[in-house]
């Protein structure tokens, strides 16, 4: 336990380096899979044939296969294959190559939240606006857009959560979040070597942030609960 | 409406490339990078390296990219921010001598091969122990560095297990493709392979193994009194393996690197850097 005391200051600076490219890596995905799993959700809901099908055909693949394998394949895919390794191989390489296949994989996944929540919204809703003459553009910005927002809070919030955890599989391409940051001491770093506890450690870090987020999403599930 | 319609297909030609991208032969695909390009100054024109020398390669981007892990005494931080050790002065050395300048990236082991040939790293230079595996794959240098597997137990049964023979009544755990999963393969004992050599000796630490097995290097550096592991002592050695360094298959850097070696070993500053981190003993005369 005493041990577990002297090394603490050195594990939880490592473990916040590591933290930080975490809420990276979050925040950045969150801030481009939102608009863009909107967009998704408005090609699979189109009354244009291709692009219906073709935006399913983009949902079927991203969320058919697992995300590390994506990642794997994004990252390592231009350089094998294409000779091209547009990455790079230092650090921002890595980041911007895990952004990009999060963004990706989580607005196929926001897309079909979002497209259940328009469509839930009654059809009367949408009727309403057309007899008073609004357009369609009106009708979704006006009407729809805010009782969708309301309806997938409970949705989305889950997957928010999910995605917290889920940054952790970046370290399949060597993007030092804090996993692995904690794993680091298992074989030695900062001079510290062997210590198994810093990885466990990490969990109090994941659990706290979500707590956060729990609450916060939990007051916004509240705000909204002005219309039912 | 109008222009969200037009952002969208925008996007969904953007996705159409990627997605797709596998199944297009080579012509096709140029356009893809085209396409996502612009995320990476530092990204290669991609044209005309695929047959050139790497040498020539690594002097144009003036960069030796080294695929490294966290591993004390090769490659590791000390106190400030930079990184040290046998493996990593030595490659800094190395880079200055063909005029470029070395950058240390920490990969994951397992996608070493993966990172050479997908151009992210340029060398793996890490205390790599050269298997049939290694040298199939990539191009090695001469060896520089002794090395050997040995048996990690706990300390109070170290007794028990000191030759090769009481092995047996034992359960490994190994680093999956290391060198120890095929010493122990070898003798036929009953492992199961884990991610790293960390790992193993976490397995041991936690009694879901009951040994491990790991560089000799590693071992001195991270069992046995005053480390994190105080319970847990090394006892006899499997094999015994020397240390390369691996780069992309056909490179000519391999040569310029012995050519490094020879000169550095005969005027006396790669002992000096070995002397430095307490390796000397293991050094090869190259």
């Amino acid at each position: 336990m005493g041990q577990i005391m002297e090394q603490m200051p050195i594990v939880v600076d490592a473990l916040n380096i590591g933290f930080l490219q975490t809420l990276k890596l979050f925040f950045v995905t969150l801030i481009g899979a939102f608009p863009l799993g909107l967009v998704i959700a408005f090609g699979s809901m189109s009354r244009f044939g291709p692009l219906k099908y073709f935006s399913k055909f983009v949902v079927w693949i991203i969320r058919g296969t697992p995300l590390m394998i994506q990642l794997l394949i994004i990252y390592y895919f231009p350089g094998l294959v294409l000779h091209t390794p547009i990455w790079g191989g230092g650090e921002s390489g890595r980041f911007l190559a895990a952004a990009f296949s999060f963004v990706l994989n989580y607005a196929c996944y926001f897309s079909e939240i979002y497209r259940g929540g328009i469509q839930g919204v009654p059809i009367g809703q949408e009727e309403a606006g057309l007899v008073l003459g609004m357009t369609r553009r009106q009708i979704f910005f006006k009407i729809t857009l805010l009782q969708m927002i309301k309806r997938i809070v409970p949705p989305m919030s889950n997957e928010i959560i999910t995605l917290v955890k889920d940054t952790s599989l970046a370290r399949i391409i060597a993007l030092q979040e804090i996993i692995w940051a904690g794993q680091a001491f298992m074989k030695g770093s900062h001079g510290i070597s062997g210590a198994i506890w810093p990885l466990f450690f990490t969990a109090v870090y994941y659990l706290i942030f979500n707590g956060i987020l729990t609450l916060l999403l939990g007051r916004l599930e509240r705000r909204l609960d002005y219309f039912r | 409406m109008k222009k969200l319609v037009v952002f969208m297909l925008t996007m969904v030609m953007v996705f159409s490339l990627t997605a797709c991208g596998g199944s297009d032969d080579k012509s096709d695909s140029g356009s893809d990078g085209g396409a996502s390009s612009g995320t990476e100054s530092g990204a290669d024109s991609g044209s005309g390296t695929s047959d050139g020398s790497d040498l020539e390669y690594v002097k144009d981007k003036g960069t030796l990219v080294v695929g490294i892990t966290d591993f004390e005494p090769m490659d590791y931080k000390g106190d400030g921010d930079e990184w040290i050790g046998f493996d990593a002065d030595m490659a800094k050395a190395f880079a200055e001598s063909i005029g470029v300048e070395a950058e240390f990236v920490e990969i994951d082991w397992d996608n070493k091969i993966m990172e050479l040939d997908g151009k992210t790293i340029d060398c793996v230079w890490n205390g790599m122990t050269l298997t049939d595996e290694v040298t199939s794959a990539m191009e090695c240098s001469n060896a520089y560095c002794n090395n050997a597997q040995v048996v990690i137990v706990p300390a109070s049964e170290a007794d028990k297990y000191q030759d090769t023979d009481s092995l047996s009544d034992l359960s490994f755990a190994v680093e999956a493709g290391s060198a120890g999963e095929a010493a122990v393969a070898a003798l036929e004992l009953e492992y199961t392979p884990v991610k790293a050599q960390s790992d193993a000796l976490m397995e041991v630490a936690a009694g879901t193994s009951s040994a491990a097995v790991i560089d000799s290097l590693m071992a001195a550096a991270m069992v046995g009194e005053g480390t994190g592991y105080a319970d847990l002592t090394y006892t006899c050695g499997l094999n015994d393996e020397e240390y390369g360094v691996g780069f992309r298959k056909g490179s000519d850097l391999a040569k310029a690197l012995n050519d490094y070696f020879a000169t550095a070993y005969a005027d006396g500053s790669m002992m000096e850097c070995a002397e430095t981190y307490g390796v000397q003993a293991a050094i090869i005369e190259q």
